[in-house]
């Protein structure tokens, strides 16, 4: 038999077994479903593609730019667009690029008002220009209404963008990345990551489409 | 009665027969090692571990990527039955010394790529240099002791 004082240290410990996890809990399952929508807004495609291409990326890297000109638009226009892929972009931005940071950060905010592909495009069809002057707000204004850039002008003013880049970097320190870009193909929950500096249309095509025939 | 002793020289013979067979299992079972982590995946993704050492043409790359599993696999299975040894350790040595080579060019020209040596996602570094290194030297050693022994295993 428990004595009063041992059923009241009792009902208290369990108490605590109980509402410390739920509350430890809260945070972080938020935390998650922010991250999931804001991936979904630097993301192309349909979630419900039988492959996913993850990319982390770096906007202020040559070979960023190589591979989103020569490899990620045809995989856009072949595979994402007719419901194959769905395509990931995860900010990777190297300290050795003195602009890549704050470029990331015009992104996500653009993702925000739903402009991730144009403002991509844009930085990266302008990466030699705003890489050298370090102006990339005239660049994203280029392609976006003035609503829209007025919008955008205001998430990067507020400062609260670094979290999200964070985010995305800290993810690829999990996979071990290192250097930029980094291309992860999942299906069916195995995740493969791609020789780095090796990845060509060509070859990402008879990939994905030996993953599709399977 | 005769005396059984084997002499000095019987001795060292049956010494380098012993290594030879050694080397051989251990080189054959990573050259077959090599070889599965390559082919159970799509030739396509070792292909994309070939091109990033921005050595061979197009065309170069997909037949590399093609054929050198298999070879890899030729090499192990030869080298693991015993067949040939002393051509196959050579081929072998070959083979290596040729990654190495690859793998060097690629380190020193900072392309911070994959080694795609057993599989993906492995850098290529100082560990992986050191590791084929060790590799290249017993390959070479036991094609040395191969062509010494007078009976090789």
């Amino acid at each position: 038999m428990l004595g009063s004082r041992s059923r009241k240290g009792l009902v208290l410990w369990m108490g605590l077994v109980v509402l410390v996890p739920a509350i430890g809990a809260r945070p972080p399952a938020q935390t998650k479903v922010a991250a999931a929508e804001w991936t979904a807004l630097k993301s192309l495609g349909s979630k419900s593609a039988p492959i996913t291409i993850e990319v982390f990326s770096d906007f202020q890297c040559p070979a960023c730019k190589r591979n989103y000109e020569e490899t990620l638009r045809p995989v856009i226009e072949n595979y994402v667009a007719t419901g194959k892929v769905y395509l990931v972009h995860h900010d990777f931005p190297l300290p050795v690029h003195t602009h890549s940071r704050e470029a990331a950060r015009w992104v996500n905010a653009a993702a925000q008002v739903g402009q991730f592909e144009k403002v991509e495009a844009a930085l990266y069809a302008k990466q030699e220009t705003w890489a050298a002057n370090g102006k990339i707000e005239p660049v994203v204004a280029a392609v976006l209404t003035p609503a829209e850039m007025k919008k955008v002008r205001q998430l990067v003013e507020k400062g609260q963008l670094d979290a999200i880049i964070d985010r995305d970097v800290a993810l690829g320190q999990s996979r071990r990345v290192t250097s930029t870009p980094s291309l992860f193909v999942i299906k069916g929950g195995d995740t493969v990551p791609l020789p780095p500096g090796g990845v060509t249309y060509a070859l990402l095509k008879q990939y994905l489409d030996y993953l599709l025939r399977q | 009665m005769g005396d059984s002793t084997p002499s000095a020289p019987q001795r060292a013979s049956g010494v380098a027969r012993a290594l030879v067979l050694l080397g051989r299992l251990a080189l054959g079972a990573l050259f077959l090692y090599a070889a599965y982590t390559k082919l159970r995946h799509p030739w396509a993704l070792f292909a994309m571990a070939v091109n990033s050492y921005q050595v061979l043409p197009e065309w170069g790359v997909t037949l590399v990527a093609r054929t050198l599993p298999w070879i890899e696999l030729a090499l192990g299975l030869l080298l693991v039955v015993g067949l040939g040894v002393r051509y196959v350790t050579l081929a072998a040595t070959a083979v290596l010394l040729g990654f190495f080579i690859l793998m060097l060019r690629a380190h020193f020209q900072g392309l911070g790529i994959d080694c795609g040596c057993f599989g993906f996602g492995e850098k290529l570094g100082t560990r992986t240099l050191v590791r084929d290194g060790l590799l290249v030297a017993l390959s070479f050693a036991l094609t040395v002791l191969a062509f010494r022994s007078e009976e090789t295993v």
